[in-house]
């Protein structure tokens, strides 16, 4: 033991913060994943199953061709829905911003409505307008355009009186205030409405297919949950989980890039 | 004030003030609604979907509780959901603060458990419903489950926001007068999180009435949301309308209160959900 060895230092291994945070999240869906297979395998089939039960259910499905078919179904449902949603939101926002008579007169029942489960009317909505697509995305734009209208609404109404008045000392008609000023003022306020919309539509687009009729990924749950297959039934919650979370971060992308400019504001 | 209309006042035929003018307006608002709807749907629909005038003299029936035996009463309904939502609210309130609280103190806590918190809040908890009847078996457990679930993930991200951003000077204060873990968070961080628990309550009072409908329907459980798809399916709408009235004024007062307390209370609060 010489003195040249007892004071080297040991050679470590060094792991920069942002690995390590990332690796404990990793770790985390691993234990998490590991926690499902040990729950899943300790109770019956019918009951929950394992995590690769529950994979592999998954795959004969998209292999299948099954899930596709109804993530078709699904999204064009939303997608719909949720496009009228954000044109008559956005349209109605507007007016409502420019015509105060009726601002005023409207804006409580805009925000009863606001507040209201949308899922009590669905039956109503039912006896209006039938069962198939065409009520149901009655239903989708009915839980979607709330937010919508109303933050477009207030976004518009909370346009910079200085902005607008050096618009009019530049003689700006009234459409090209609209074009140039307002709309654009409006549009990150309308965007956040938008990203609450998104989430709203998809608990829109699952009841309906409930309560309506059952097509696509709703229907996926609902088949397999009577026939006690709780591997299909998970691998459909798993899916729904990711494109929820795909869309609620294609929301917040949306919103951030269109309030990008309001950073100092 | 609005910048995008001239501010101008309104014309004053009868010389009230601006509020009973509004007020008026809304009224007549309301009227003219309620008119549309009873023509509409007396002109272009089925004779059985409800409009005004049925709804109201189906009120007095319902909201007396003369229902044929056997079909679901309105005020068992209403308490049944009532208590759901309550205990749901309680429960998911308690579990948030203090998950959320981990999540921003713990670094470990925050990294094991960020992705599944935002998984879940994303999600929309109604596809949870028909695997949980299979887990609770067709009990008010699936609604409780539901409910419960449905406030945690709103309150317990608040509060996680509000955790972190919680100033730092404050716990430096703290440590330098040696305050121990648990003064640290329930003297300090739970406190600062305390507006941000209410504004994280209204999403979970929406998430909350919403999973509560669903779990009723799908489970058959006594409660506003089998109440109102009970009585839309044998026809009974305008009593169905009832209760859909009543689930809207609900949802407005809460959001009234909602909004009162976060302003008596929290004025430095912009509102972002």
């Amino acid at each position: 033991m010489s003195a040249v060895q007892a004071t080297e230092p040991k050679p470590r291994l060094i792991v920069p913060r942002s690995v390590q945070g990332a690796g404990i999240s990793v770790l985390g869906l691993v234990a998490g994943a590991a926690v499902w297979q040990l729950i899943g395998a300790h109770t019956q089939k019918s009951s929950f199953a394992t995590f690769t039960a529950t994979i592999s259910a998954l795959w004969g499905m998209t292999k299948s061709g099954q899930l596709t078919d109804a993530l078709e179904s699904s999204l064009e449902l939303f997608g719909t829905g949720l496009a009228i949603a954000m044109v008559l939101g956005f349209v109605i926002g507007l007016l409502l911003a420019r015509v105060r008579t009726l601002r005023i007169g409207l804006e409580p029942y805009i925000v009863m409505l606001y507040a209201t489960p949308m899922f009590a009317l669905i039956p109503f909505i039912l006896s209006l307008f039938g069962f198939e697509f065409r009520a149901k995305v009655i239903v989708v734009t009915m839980f979607g355009i709330w937010p919508i209208l109303i933050n477009t609404m207030e976004g518009a109404r909370s346009v910079n009186l200085d902005l607008l008045e050096v618009a009019r000392s530049y003689r700006s008609s009234e459409p090209k205030l609209w074009r140039h000023v307002i709309i654009p003022y409006t549009l990150p306020y309308t965007m956040t409405g938008v990203r609450q919309g998104i989430a709203r539509s998809l608990i829109g687009m699952l009841a309906s297919e409930y309560l309506l009729a059952a097509t696509g990924l709703g229907n996926l749950i609902l088949t397999y949950t009577n026939q006690f297959d709780t591997a299909h039934v998970l691998a459909a919650v798993l899916v729904i989980t990711l494109l929820a979370t795909i869309l609620m971060s294609i929301g917040r992308a949306i919103e951030n890039y269109f309030a990008r400019w309001k950073a100092g504001v | 004030m609005s910048a995008v209309t001239p501010d101008i006042t309104l014309a004053r035929p009868l010389g009230l003030s601006d509020r009973t003018q509004r007020t008026l307006l809304r009224i007549a608002t309301g009227v003219i609604l309620l008119f549309l709807w009873e023509v509409l749907v007396r002109w272009l629909a089925p004779a059985f979907v409800a409009r005004p005038v049925t709804v109201a003299r189906a009120l007095p029936h319902v909201l007396a509780n003369h229902v044929p035996p056997g079909t679901p009463t309105f005020w068992g309904s209403a308490e049944a959901t009532a208590v759901a939502a309550l205990e749901g609210l309680a429960i998911g309130v308690v579990a948030g603060v203090l998950v959320g609280l981990t999540m921003g103190r713990l670094r470990l806590a925050d990294r094991l458990l960020r992705f599944y918190v935002n998984a879940f809040f994303a999600m929309p908890i109604i596809a949870m419903v028909p695997v949980m009847t299979l887990w609770f078996g067709f009990s008010n457990s699936v609604r409780l489950a539901i409910v419960s679930l449905g406030a945690f993930l709103p309150i317990c991200l608040n509060v996680y926001d509000g955790t972190r951003s919680l100033p730092a000077h404050y716990v430096e204060v703290a440590k330098s007068y040696r305050a121990r873990w648990w003064n640290e968070w329930f003297g300090i961080a739970l406190p600062a999180s305390l507006p941000y628990v209410l504004a994280g309550f209204r999403l979970a009072v929406g998430r909350v009435l919403v999973g509560a409908t669903v779990a009723e329907y799908v489970v058959s459980l006594k409660g506003l949301g089998y109440y109102i798809v009970y009585d839309g399916r044998t026809f009974h709408q305008p009593e169905m309308m009832v209760a859909v009235l009543f689930l809207a004024v609900m949802g407005v007062l809460i959001n009234a209160a909602a909004d009162l307390a976060t302003r008596r209370l929290l004025p430095w609060y912009r509102r972002s959900e």
